[in-house]
Parts: structure tokens; C-alpha cells; sequence
């Protein structure tokens, strides 16, 4: 018996290997990752606008050249910022979805390229920008080499406003807001779907084809619940513009659009009928989130709607035929689409760059590390300067809780990627019409009544 | 597809696709040209033998020792069940009884291979219905471990080539039985966890439920068998209708499905036998002649005089030849009647050789199915009937 005891411990290599969830290092891993790419896309974009913002029209003012110069740079910071921002951030968060889908399908995840892993969409983007650009035999070459362009460009052009929003007003972003910011958004984001048929029609392939044409059903079928939600929201709100609606929000999140805006805590000082309408309001206004969600996911082709692309059964659908640059211009505007969406809900339903509890981590706490700082730097005057100029306490907790709602809202959408099957396209079009469109109207009706009797 | 509006009407034109062979959904390299009207199949025509390898014509030319290692390559993901029913056939010629250790072994192993294959259908199910990411590898964690301990009886995953005419190969390596113990008590509850994901989500059910309804007739007049007959509600088990082996010595039930025969029966079928099969693979263990290897070794040279721990009855080496006869056997493979049908001259090659495979007769009535249902419906359908591409092909 000795024997065969010893001898078996030397066969443990082989058979039932420990089980047990052994996810913690990988946990760890996977935020350090999200971590240190978050400081290099924020720092690169906070260092751009420092210099086109700050830099560029101090030197130009110092060379004794008219304000005017100064004040044209400084209305391209938007643009800029999000120049820089865009295509580091869809690097990210490639790079993130793919941890993250790691992580709930106990495997590891991309973790070669650059340290644990961090360079591997670098090294992606670069094999897609090497490789040959195919235009298929019988193809649209136009509207083929179009149709990439014309679904990347709303997205860049579209999030403008919210940088409005996610900045919390800065003066050199507040040009970039409008009195219509939430319109603007919307309709620029029903363009992507025209590149879609395009590239669908132009590949020349039936399952292209296919895709393309299920695309269009798609984003017409699911713009109406979210857009009648978002409608909602304003309706509450009484405002289109982006900041504003963030600005409303301010104070804790009973305040948020998504708990009724504040209405729950009006309750004890009004009239006894706010008990029932209050909670009734928030109870909308969560549904109201819930289908924002659902219509985005759809909207922006995502799993349990990517029917589009069904990559088991049209093959990837529209982008079958694109390779290289093109290729990844989809991939890039796909992920930047996801963004744009989840900063759009961060805005109108989860209070923008506002600290969920008042006091934890907000403008506050922030202006106080700053005059920490301050008083620490005090023997160095060019670096106390550097740092006043470069960082605005009110903008960067705005910025922070923006982002770390933003990318919650983002890994909740690749926890349902990770889970759920996907639709078949008659019960897609089935739960548009006859679940949430009815259901999105009953909540607008409601809403408009139920804000005036809290 | 021109789209003409005339003055009253929307005519329509069909559309002819060509899914496969090169296709990420159709498992190998079917193809399938559909006749589509919008997303609606109109007309399905299945072309088979892009993988047709000659397997039989290659049984008459290699000798008994050589094809017996090739022969697990036709159902890849069963290897098992087809060198086993070779070995059923040759050793029907030959009249030689296998000792019951060795039969014990032959059903574990087999059943453990069929848990194997059941899990690698149920994550790729899910990828033909669209859950890419999530679900398909919880059930390839637990196939993994069911791999290595295969790997570790028969020195290959997949191609393992142990069960040989006239017994199995070799004993299991110490601990194994250990090992293999701790995953039988453990798997049920992997299995809970597999059906807490898929079996009430509601995406799944509408996906699946009444899709692709197979009646009982026209299952039967198919040649249907395995898991998608069951389903069907026809109550055909080898294991249990014609027990070959020692499976009348065992107890399991075979889970037959009164109903519609959709693709959820089947799913459910399979989810079902899996967890038979766990149940058959815990009593060999305590029911095997000889205990563990450990027991075994402990015997030492009385093991090899025993005529029931026995494990080969005829020396494996190029020599090995099959008495002159003819021979059929069949055994149940998860994915249905797998038959073989030899003629030996006596020689040290076959004469004749003649395969059933379960995955072509099933693939036949794949057009019945699909006609009138959407594009999408395709990868539900022929992703639930289970279909090897070499086993069909051969």
C-alpha cells in the first residue's frame, strides 16, 4: 500500500487538475490593466489638450500676436481631444472586452504581447494596417472603400457634445456643447446604419447582403425605443441640452434621471399622493434605462442583437468581405459606437461626472489633494505653475466619474455578450414592436403626468 | 435579389446560397445550397463527401493491426465507439469471449468518450446559436479534465486506439480510478451549473423550442438514430434494447422524450444521458472485477492468471489475424447505431469491410427539417441533430 501511495503522487500530472475558483490574480491582473490604460489614453489626451488649450495660445500671446489666434487654437481642443482620445481608446477597449471575456470563460486571455498583455491591440491595429487592402471581384470599389468612412464618422462627430458633458462645462469644451446636444447625438447616430446597406450592398456576397439589409430592419425597429426613452428623459429634464441634464443631476444619486431626478426626496414635504407617485416615477424611469440599454445594444449590434454580423450564421454578415484598414475601421467605429452609448447613459440617466454619495471622492476631495499639492510645491514656483495649468480639480473629478461610470455601463454590455444566445430575426423585430414600443409609449404617457404630480 | 413593384403586387426573387463547405457553422465541410426567399429556406439540397477518405476501401488494404488504429478517426470525437464495434465484429468472427474486467473498462471508457463528445455539442450548440463567448467553454473546462484521464488510460486524446480485438490495451495508471471517482461525484453538479445558464434562458427557449420538429415516422423512415430518434420519442437503445457488453448488468435509464422532437428535446436528451452516463461510469467503478489498478498491482502475478482479470485475448502485434468468417456488431455512439460488417478471409487484411455510421442517416433528413424555417433556424436545427462530417463521409 506504501508503494502505490508514493508512486500515485508522482502521477498527479495527469487526470482531475485542482479545481476551485484560483480567478483572484486574474482578477488583479485585469484591473491593473484597465488601470494603467486608462492613465496613458487620459494622460496622452489630458497632455494634448493642455497643449493645444494652454500651451499653444500662451506661447502665441507671448510672441505679442492678436487674442484671436489664441482663441481659434483653443476651439480646436475639442477636436483634438478627441482625435487622440478615439482610436487609443477603441485600442483599450478591445484589449479590455477580451480580458474581460477571459475572465467569465475561466480562461486567461490575451497576455503575450507587451507586458501581460498590454500592447496586443497595438499589435493588432499594426497587422491590420499591414495587411493587403482587398476590393472583391465584382465589387462597388466606391461604395465599398465609402461605406467604412461613412459608419467611423458619426461616431467621431457624434460624441462631441458629451465631451461638454464629461468635462463637466470646462471653459475650453464648452464650446463644443449645443442647445440641442442630445438631438444632435441622436442623429448622428442613425447614419451609421446607410454605411451598413453599403457595405452590405457593395461587397458583392449574399450573406453581406443578407447582413446588410437585417441591419437596416434592426436600427429602424430598435431607434424607436431609444429614442422615445431618451425623449423621456428630456421630458423630464425640460432641457435638450447635454450639460444641463448633467447639471441637473448634481447631488447624490437620488438624484440621477435614472431614480425620477430628485422627485424621491420631495416626497416627505409634499403632498400625500407623492408616496404613490414618486416611487412610480423612479420605478418609469428605471424601465426607462432598461430600455435605453436594450435599444443600444441593438443599435450598435452587440450580442443578443448582433444579427448583423452573426458570425455563425452570415458569416460577419456586412464586413465579411472588408480586410485590413477597412476592416478595422469597422472594428475601431464598432467599439467607439459602444462608448458613445454608454457615455450617453452615463449622462442622461447616471449624473454625468457627479460623485454617486456627496462627499466621496468629489470636487471637494479633489480640491483639497490640489491645495495639498499646492502647499507642497510651494518652493517651486514653475512647477506649482505647471501644476495649476494642468490640472482643474472641478474637471477632473468630473472626468473621473464620468469615465468609471462610462466603463461600468461598458463591461456591463460584455457581461451580456459573455452570456446570452443570440435572437432570431423575426422575434427581434416581434420584442421591437409588440414589447418595447408599446411599452417605451406607455412610459412617455406616464412620465409626462406623473412629473407634474410629484 | 431584384425587388420589382408592380402596380398591385411585391414580387420577390429567390435567392441562391451556398453555405459551406468553407462555413464557420457547418461543422467541417458540409455544404448546403440553400434556395432562399428573404430569410425563408425554400429548399435545401445537403452535398456530402468533401471528406470522403475511403475509409472501408482503406480497412481492405491495411492490416487488422493497422486499421484498428485508424479506424477511431472516422468519428473523431468518439473514438471509443468505433474501435469498439470493430472489435465486436472481429471477435464475433473469432468467437473469443472477453474477460469482464476488460469489458468494464471497454464501458467506461466508452461512456467517458461519450461525455466527451455530448460536452464538445452542447458549446458548440451554443456557438451556432450565438452565445460566441460565454457559455461554449464551461463545458470544454470539464471535457479537458475527462481528456487528460483518457489521454492518461489510452496515451492519446482523441485517437486513442484502446479497445483492440480482443480485449482493451492496457490497465488504467495508478490513481486513475481515484481521479476518475472525484469527477463523477463532481460532474452533476457541472451539469446543474450548464443547465441553470441554458436551460431556462429565455433567448435559448425561443430559439429552440418547437424548431425543427421531427416526428416519429419520419425519423424512422430516415434511419434516425441516437439521441435525435429518442427525442422523437422512439425508445431505441442498444445498450438497453440488444445489451451487448455488461450493460445489462448496469443501472441507467435511457431518456426517451414524448413530444414534439424539436431541438430543445434533443438538447434535453443529451443533458439527460450525460448524466446517465456519469451514473454508468460510478457503478463500473465499484462493480469492476479487480478493484483499482492499485488492487491489481497488489495481486501481482495471480492478475495475470486470472482468467476474469484478463485483459487481452490475442497478442497485438503486425501478425494479428481474424479467423475466415463474416461478422456484424453494432454499438450505441452518442450519436446513434454505429454497425460494422467485416468479411475476413483469414488473412492478415479484411476482405470486406462495411460501416453504419449514426451521422449519415441523420444528416439525411436534414431537408425535411429546414424547409420553411429562417436562415437562422439552419444552425439550431443542424447544430441539434449532431452531425461528425468524417463520419458521415467517411
Amino acid at each position: 500500500m506504501t508503494v502505490s501511495t508514493s508512486t500515485s503522487n508522482k502521477t498527479q500530472s495527469y487526470g482531475v487538475q485542482s479545481t476551485g475558483p484560483a480567478n483572484i490574480v486574474e482578477i488583479f491582473k485585469f484591473m491593473r490593466l484597465t488601470i494603467i490604460w486608462l492613465s496613458i489614453i487620459f494622460g496622452a489626451v489630458w497632455g494634448a489638450c493642455w497643449l493645444f488649450g494652454v500651451v499653444l495660445p500662451a506661447c502665441v500671446e507671448g510672441f505679442g500676436l492678436p487674442a484671436e489666434i489664441s482663441q481659434t487654437i483653443r476651439y480646436f481642443v475639442p477636436l483634438v481631444a478627441i482625435m487622440v482620445f478615439i482610436p487609443i481608446n477603441a485600442m483599450f477597449m478591445v484589449l479590455f472586452e477580451r480580458r474581460a471575456l477571459a475572465l467569465f470563460t475561466v480562461r486567461k486571455g490575451p497576455n503575450r504581447v507587451g507586458p501581460d498583455g498590454l500592447l496586443q491591440t497595438a499589435a493588432d491595429a499594426v497587422k491590420l494596417l499591414l495587411k493587403e487592402d482587398i476590393t472583391p471581384r465584382g465589387a462597388d470599389a466606391f461604395m465599398f472603400t465609402l461605406a467604412p468612412i461613412i459608419f467611423f464618422a458619426p461616431s467621431i462627430f457624434g460624441c462631441i457634445p458629451l465631451l461638454a458633458a464629461a468635462t463637466g462645462d470646462h471653459r475650453l469644451f464648452s464650446i463644443a456643447n449645443l442647445p440641442t446636444g442630445i438631438f444632435y447625438v441622436l442623429a448622428a447616430s442613425s447614419i451609421p446604419v446607410v454605411a451598413l446597406v453599403m457595405a452590405g450592398w457593395a461587397s458583392n456576397n449574399k450573406y453581406s447582403l443578407v447582413g446588410g439589409l437585417r441591419a437596416a430592419a434592426q436600427a429602424i425597429s430598435y431607434e424607436i425605443p431609444l429614442v422615445l426613452s431618451l425623449v423621456t428623459i428630456c421630458l423630464l429634464a425640460g432641457s435638450l441640452d447635454v450639460v444641463e441634464i448633467a447639471q441637473q443631476q448634481v447631488g447624490g444619486f437620488l438624484h440621477w434621471n435614472i431614480l425620477g431626478a430628485g422627485k424621491l426626496l420631495a416626497v416627505s414635504q409634499a403632498s400625500p399622493i407623492t408616496f404613490v407617485t414618486a416611487p412610480l416615477l423612479a420605478i418609469c424611469c428605471i424601465l426607462l434605462f432598461w430600455l435605453y440599454m436594450t435599444g443600444a445594444c441593438a443599435e450598435i449590434n452587440r450580442i443578443p442583437f448582433d444579427l448583423p454580423e452573426a458570425e455563425s450564421e452570415l458569416v460577419s454578415g456586412y464586413n465579411t468581405e472588408y480586410s485590413g484598414i477597412k476592416f478595422a475601421i469597422f472594428f475601431l467605429a464598432e467599439f467607439t459606437n459602444l462608448f458613445v452609448v454608454s457615455a450617453i447613459a452615463t449622462v442622461m440617466f447616471l449624473g454625468g461626472g457627479e460623485s454617486p454619495i456627496p462627499g466621496f471622492l468629489d470636487t471637494g476631495f479633489f480640491v483639497s489633494v490640489m491645495g495639498t499639492l499646492n502647499s507642497l510645491l510651494q518652493p517651486v514656483p514653475a512647477l506649482q505653475w505647471l501644476l495649476n495649468s494642468l490640472v482643474d480639480p472641478a474637471t477632473l473629478s468630473c472626468v473621473f466619474w464620468a469615465v468609471t461610470k462610462i466603463y461600468l455601463i461598458v463591461f456591463f454590455a460584455i457581461l451580456i455578450r459573455g452570456t446570452l444566445p443570440r435572437f432570431r430575426i423575426d422575434q427581434l423585430m416581434d420584442f421591437s414592436w409588440k414589447r418595447l414600443i408599446p411599452l417605451v409609449l406607455i412610459l412617455f404617457l406616464a412620465v409626462a403626468y406623473l412629473r407634474e404630480l410629484v | 435579389m431584384a425587388v420589382n413593384v408592380g402596380n398591385d403586387q411585391l414580387k420577390t426573387d429567390e435567392m441562391i446560397i451556398n453555405m459551406g463547405p468553407q462555413h464557420p457553422a457547418t461543422h467541417g465541410v458540409l455544404r448546403l445550397l440553400l434556395t432562399l426567399d428573404g430569410e425563408m429556406v425554400r429548399n435545401v439540397e445537403p452535398v456530402i463527401g468533401h471528406l470522403h477518405r475511403a475509409q472501408e476501401w482503406q480497412g481492405q488494404n491495411r492490416t487488422w493491426f493497422q486499421y484498428q488504429a485508424l479506424i477511431d478517426r472516422v468519428d473523431y470525437l468518439s473514438g471509443m465507439f468505433t474501435s469498439w464495434a470493430l472489435a465486436r465484429a472481429a471477435e464475433h468472427i473469432e468467437g473469443i469471449k472477453i474477460s469482464p474486467r476488460a469489458e468494464y473498462l471497454r464501458v467506461m471508457v466508452s461512456e467517458m468518450n461519450r461525455i466527451t463528445s455530448h460536452l464538445l455539442w452542447l458549446g458548440t450548440y451554443l456557438i451556432d446559436l450565438g452565445a460566441m463567448f460565454g457559455f461554449p467553454f464551461y463545458p470544454f473546462r470539464e471535457r479537458e479534465k475527462l481528456l487528460d484521464l483518457l489521454e492518461a488510460v489510452a496515451g492519446q486524446r482523441m485517437m486513442f486506439n484502446y479497445i483492440r480485438i480482443g480485449g482493451v490495451q492496457c490497465n488504467p495508471p495508478l490513481g486513475w480510478f481515484d481521479k476518475l471517482k472525484r469527477f463523477t461525484e463532481e460532474f452533476p453538479d457541472r451539469v446543474d451549473e450548464y443547465e441553470a445558464i441554458v436551460t431556462e434562458n429565455p433567448i435559448f427557449l425561443k430559439r429552440t423550442k418547437g424548431i425543427g420538429r421531427l416526428s416519429k415516422s419520419v425519423a424512422m423512415d430516415y434511419g434516425v438514430t441516437g439521441p435525435t430518434l429518442r427525442a422523437s420519442g422512439v425508445n431505441l437503445d442498444l445498450r438497453r434494447t440488444k445489451p451487448y457488453s455488461v450493460y445489462d448488468q448496469l443501472k441507467f435509464e435511457v431518456p426517451v422524450l414524448e413530444g414534439d422532437g424539436d431541438t430543445w428535446a434533443r438538447y434535453t436528451c443529451r443533458i439527460r444521458e450525460m448524466r446517465e452516463s456519469n451514473k454508468i461510469i460510478k457503478q463500473c467503478i465499484e462493480k469492476i472485477p479487480g478493484g483499482t489498478t492499485e488492487e491489481i498491482r497488489k495481486l501481482g502475478d495471480e492478475a495475470n492468471k486470472d482468467e476474469n482479470l484478463k485483459l487481452m485475448a490475442k497478442k497485438q502485434n503486425s501478425g494479428l489475424r481474424v479467423k475466415a468468417g463474416e461478422g456484424f456488431a453494432a454499438v450505441e455512439s452518442p450519436r446513434g447505431t454505429l454497425g460494422c460488417y467485416i468479411i475476413s478471409n483469414g488473412s492478415d487484411k479484411a476482405y470486406r469491410f462495411k460501416w453504419r455510421n449514426p451521422s449519415f442517416s441523420n444528416l439525411s433528413v436534414l431537408p425535411e427539417l429546414l424547409v420553411g424555417h429562417p436562415i437562422a433556424d439552419i444552425m439550431a436545427i443542424f447544430g441539434s441533430i449532431d452531425v461528425i462530417l468524417p463520419d458521415v463521409d467517411r
